[in-house]
């Protein structure tokens, strides 16, 4: 008997088979072969005859090899099985996955577009909701967030809504109120750390004995101040340190508790040393924690501290500021003179750390970058619809061979979602990379930027998205799958004639919406754009140009009266002024942007408060003689000068807002003045300066009262500003050894550039401009890819039809034309569409324009402009090849 | 022969391929060759499949889970592989019949109609 297993086990070699599988086949089709064999011998044949008729049942052995590798080698490679019943859902599901990785890797030229559209958008996204996520969704730092609210006094009449509190008022707050577990105040105190030569200006912060309490934290070591400690006159030379500052300067010493340091040139006891987790501020010289101990002897009316306080269990906030305002109105009784019109107003730390302007961008972000990412979708649903014609004959042998539609419409789905899938992943890489340039880029205005991290919920959301991502653009060419009709298919024949009317009209819709997104994108983006020229235009009222400045924090046990304190700073504005390479030096309790504000109330004699209140206040600033000079604030009247001192008749320059709102008819000069929050003494105006934008170039100056050094030198601390002639930066070692030769033990700190400053107070605008404008450069592109996609298939599918037009008579300029006209028509719906969208959009975004409406005609007219000549290039190259087809080629391919 | 006839016949005889098989096995199980020299014998010996056409088509109606194969050892014999209709197929089977029956009339119909 002929050995026939070992001839078929040779064939089915290069199947590699599972042995057991082989085994089984290889018996099968022997025992076939060997029935053939006998069956011929019965007949009568020779051996010889029977072999030759049992073997050339397998001569077509390639057919075999061929049929049995599809379907045999593995569950998803069987084309034919795809789509066909089966009893397990999850048995499909896995099937359809096999295959749908099976095409990615067969087309990687197509896998490869798709998946970079892709990860570029739900990149974006990613980063933009870990931004989200860290800046907004995560819970503060602090033990029950939920009830601490931070507490402000204000002045509705006076136009105050937020306010710092006053020494005693705190301390009446503290005793009388019946609703909060813990109340604390604080305001923060830079102070100089370290003996003679090693002097370090660190931040710290002044708290009340229940400070840790509010925020529900206790120390690491050591313990926290006690009562006798924060009062005036007690043993307040004590500190706590952070967890940084005793890594970083005490080396971890255990027994870091009980020692001294010298702080402000006082010998300080460490008390306690925070724990890591410790958050009211962040930013690495944070490191000390003083006693404030607030004194019920200080004015009423000197509004100088932070209160926080913790909410008792099942307190509402609205109860606990009725509960504040009974004792305010109780306090505006007993202390009408400083208390009257002062109410309490309350935010919960939420509010007040995460600005509502900040969320307000962090939403408009989110929103664009979802635009970018339905931009990319449509762009992949496009895609994936010009394949699935390419793909109608396999899908309809399959329906026709009893596949459901159902079956093949979630075969589709399945395989669009791995795409998706495989998209987030790289996604995440993009995510990861964007989130290092947005900390990079961040002006220090986005608060908690630093927490930012790929954690859970930004992964889910990953997630989320690329699922959500795979369904939007896997749908599409689902259902139209699903809906294709056998008949109308096979009368389009293998070949179809303009990819299905249906089809072309949703790809045609499809970039549509995507150059509306990107038309809206662009709005926005320009309008931010608009509003910061603008901004840059704004004149700040002052001279930035090479002009530097530092701050000085005066020991107040050595500088602790006026004369001291101004006699230290007459010298060094001499001594520094004659350095070669200064022009001018002056000083000044605050440099224009450079935050911070001090207000006073004004009295303005035969003008009565008017009844709004507003007009009797002002903001202030102490500067010494020359500083409008150094400045190049124009001035009308005379500086301050040596004739201004202690015990001479007060002076005042005010700005011109002031002159104007209170002396609109007459020149102020030599008229007198009272203000509140300087001594309440009346001063009489000397001069008139030109108007400062001192908050920012996107607020308009207050009126402003300017009062001498000569007489306020201990205010804590103060700017230096110099003029220099040359490079800034140049003089800042001249200046520190000027200093130094003046008080050894005396740093300097925060030394920028005005310009600097300047640049800074734009620069969450910046930030916010060009993420947006990234944004909107990004959907362009990708509309434009996407019309451009759209207009070549167009071109590719009509090649027959163009022909035609030729071959009848039709100039190649004609041809050029349609194409050109059917892309511009395309681009144009979309441009309209997208103005309707920017109108939305810009009533979100009016908070954000500066001088600029949402209905800006420059802007409407020129997104749209842009984005036509982009999509006039994108439709260029599809037009240029359909006016060179060849109509004998094109009618030869019939 | 043109294109097209090709095509009709290639795709003819495949999706026939099946309806024969699975009504061969309708009644009762049956071993692969049995099957082929059934459908050789029925047909006159217009239809016949070799090994390499008919095993394929088993294994693929099988995978399909139209019919179901297993190994049945007889006294005396050798080993053979039985294929039964499973209830899946017999669904198959009714609607491919009818099909086909619909078919050959309309075909009928049609050359019935130009040959009178």
């Amino acid at each position: 008997m002929p050995e026939w297993k070992s001839d078929i086990r040779k064939r089915l070699a290069s199947l590699k088979l599972e042995p057991a599988r082989e085994n089984e086949i290889v018996e099968e089709l022997a025992g076939h072969l060997e029935d053939r064999y006998q069956e011929m011998l019965a007949r009568g044949a020779t051996h010889e005859e029977a072999d030759l008729a049992a073997r050339t049942e397998l001569s077509d052995g390639q057919l075999l090899v061929r049929e049995l590798n599809r379907i045999e080698r593995q569950l998803g490679a069987e084309p034919f099985a795809l789509g066909a019943r089966r009893k397990n859902m999850l048995g499909n599901l896995w099937q359809d996955l096999r295959y749908g990785l099976r095409l990615i890797r067969k087309n990687p030229g197509f896998s490869a577009v798709v998946v970079l559209t892709l990860a570029v958008g739900i990149g974006a996204n990613t980063a933009i909701f870990s931004v989200v996520n860290a800046v907004m969704l995560r819970s503060l730092p602090f033990q029950d967030p939920d009830r601490l609210v931070r507490l402000n006094e204000s002045n509705p009449e006076r136009g105050w809504p937020t306010f710092s509190v006053s020494h005693p008022n705190f301390l009446d707050w503290r005793e009388r109120n019946q609703t909060f577990a813990a109340i604390a105040a604080t305001s923060s105190a830079s102070a100089n750390l370290g003996t003679a030569g090693e002097i370090e200006v660190v931040r710290g912060s002044a708290v009340t004995v229940d400070f840790l309490a509010v925020l529900g934290t206790s120390p690491l070591m050591g313990r926290n101040f006690l009562p006798e400690e924060d009062k005036p006159g007690g043993a307040t030379r004590v500190v706590m340190i952070t967890y940084g500052s005793w890594q970083k300067r005490f080396g971890a010493d255990p027994d870091v508790v009980g020692k001294t340091v010298t702080i402000n040139d006082n010998a300080f006891t460490i008390v306690g040393v925070l724990p890591e987790s410790f958050a009211w501020e962040t930013g690495s010289n944070f490191e000390l924690l003083f006693p404030l101990a607030p004194d019920p002897q200080r004015s009423r009316g000197d509004h100088r501290l932070t209160v926080i306080g913790k909410l008792k269990e099942g307190v509402s906030r609205e109860q606990a500021l009725a509960d504040m305002n009974t004792i305010a109105a109780q306090l505006a009784e007993q202390y009408p003179e400083s208390n009257k019109g002062w109410l309490v107003s309350g935010q919960s730390f939420y509010d007040w750390m995460i600005p509502e302007q900040i969320r307000r961008s962090l939403l408009l972000f989110l929103g664009a970058v979802g635009f970018v990412l339905l931009i990319a979708c449509s762009n992949v649903a496009n895609l994936m619809l010009a394949r699935a014609t390419a793909r109608q004959k396999e899908i309809s042998i399959r329906i026709a061979l009893g596949a459901g539609r159902w079956r093949i419409g979630s075969q589709l789905l399945v395989e669009a979602l791995s795409l998706a899938m495989i998209s987030g992943i790289a996604g995440l890489g993009v995510a990861w990379l964007a989130t290092k340039a947005l900390k990079a880029l961040n002006a220090g205005d986005v608060p908690r930027l630093d927490e930012i991290s790929l954690d859970g919920r930004v992964l889910g959301f990953s997630l989320l998205i690329s699922l959500l991502t795979g369904v939007l653009f896997g749908l599409a060419p689902a259902i139209h799958a699903a809906r294709t009709n056998l008949n109308e298919m096979l009368k389009e024949g293998g070949r179809s004639v303009t990819g299905g009317r249906v089809r072309q009209r949703i790809r045609s819709m499809l970039v549509t919406v995507e150059v509306g997104l990107s038309v809206a994108l662009l709005v926005s983006a320009g309008l931010l754009l608009r509003s910061f020229w603008r901004l840059q235009d704004v004149n700040p009222g002052f001279n930035a140009d090479h002009l530097l400045t530092m701050r000085i924090n005066l020991p107040r046990n050595r500088y602790e009266d006026n004369p001291r304190a101004w006699g230290f700073y007459k010298r060094l504005v001499e001594e520094a002024g004659a350095l070669p390479g200064i022009q001018a030096v002056a000083v000044t309790s605050g440099v224009p942007m450079g935050g911070g504000n001090t207000a006073t109330q004004v009295q303005i004699e035969g003008k009565p408060a008017a009844a709004d209140g507003s007009s009797s206040s002002a903001d202030w600033r102490i500067v010494s003689p020359g500083y409008f000079r150094t400045m190049g604030i124009p001035l009308r009247g005379r500086e301050f000068d040596e004739r201004d001192s202690e015990d001479s008749q007060p002076v005042t320059i005010i700005s011109e807002e002031m002159a104007r709102r209170y002396w609109p008819d007459e020149d102020p000069i030599g008229k007198p003045v009272m203000l509140l929050s300087l001594g309440r003494k009346t001063y009489t105006i000397v001069g008139v300066a030109g108007d400062v934008r001192s908050l920012g170039l996107d607020s308009d100056p207050a009126p402003m009262v300017y009062a001498s050094t000569a007489v306020a030198a201990t205010w804590n601390p103060m700017n230096l500003v110099i003029r220099t002639g040359g490079e800034p930066a140049s003089q800042v070692s001249a200046v520190r050894s000027t200093l130094g030769s003046i008080d050894p033990n005396i740093p300097i700190y925060d030394i920028r550039t005005v310009d600097e400053l300047l640049s800074n107070s734009l620069g969450s605008r910046r930030f916010t401009m060009f993420l947006l404008g990234t944004f909107a450069a990004v959907a362009l592109l990708l509309a434009c890819v996407g019309l451009f996609g759209v207009m070549a298939y167009l071109v590719s599918q009509r090649t027959h039809e163009i022909g035609v037009r030729l071959a009848l008579g039709a100039r190649p300029g004609d041809v050029f034309r349609l194409i050109i006209g059917r892309g511009m028509a395309l681009a144009s719906a979309g441009s309209a569409l997208g103005l309707a969208g920017a109108w939305a959009i810009g009533r979100f975004l009016e908070s954000m324009l500066y001088q600029i409406k949402p209905t800006d005609p420059i802007t409407l007219a020129s997104a749209p402009l842009v984005l036509l000549a982009v999509a006039l290039l994108a439709c260029y190259v599809p037009a240029r090849r359909a006016m060179k087809v060849d109509p004998m080629a094109a009618l030869r391919y019939e | 022969m043109s294109y097209i006839n090709a095509m009709l016949d290639r795709e003819l005889k495949k999706g026939s391929a099946e309806l024969l098989i699975l009504s061969l096995v309708e009644i009762r199980p049956r071993h692969g060759y049995e099957i082929s020299k059934l459908i050789e014998a029925r047909s006159d010996g217009v239809l016949k499949f070799n090994v390499a056409s008919l095993y394929p088509l088993l294994y693929r109606l099988e995978k399909r889970g139209w019919i179901q194969g297993r190994w049945v050892e007889k006294a005396g014999q050798r080993r053979r592989r039985y294929y039964k209709l499973t209830r899946e197929g017999r669904k198959v089977l009714a609607a491919q019949r009818s099909g086909w029956e619909e078919f050959v009339a309309a075909i009928s119909r049609i050359t019935g109609a130009e040959r009178a």
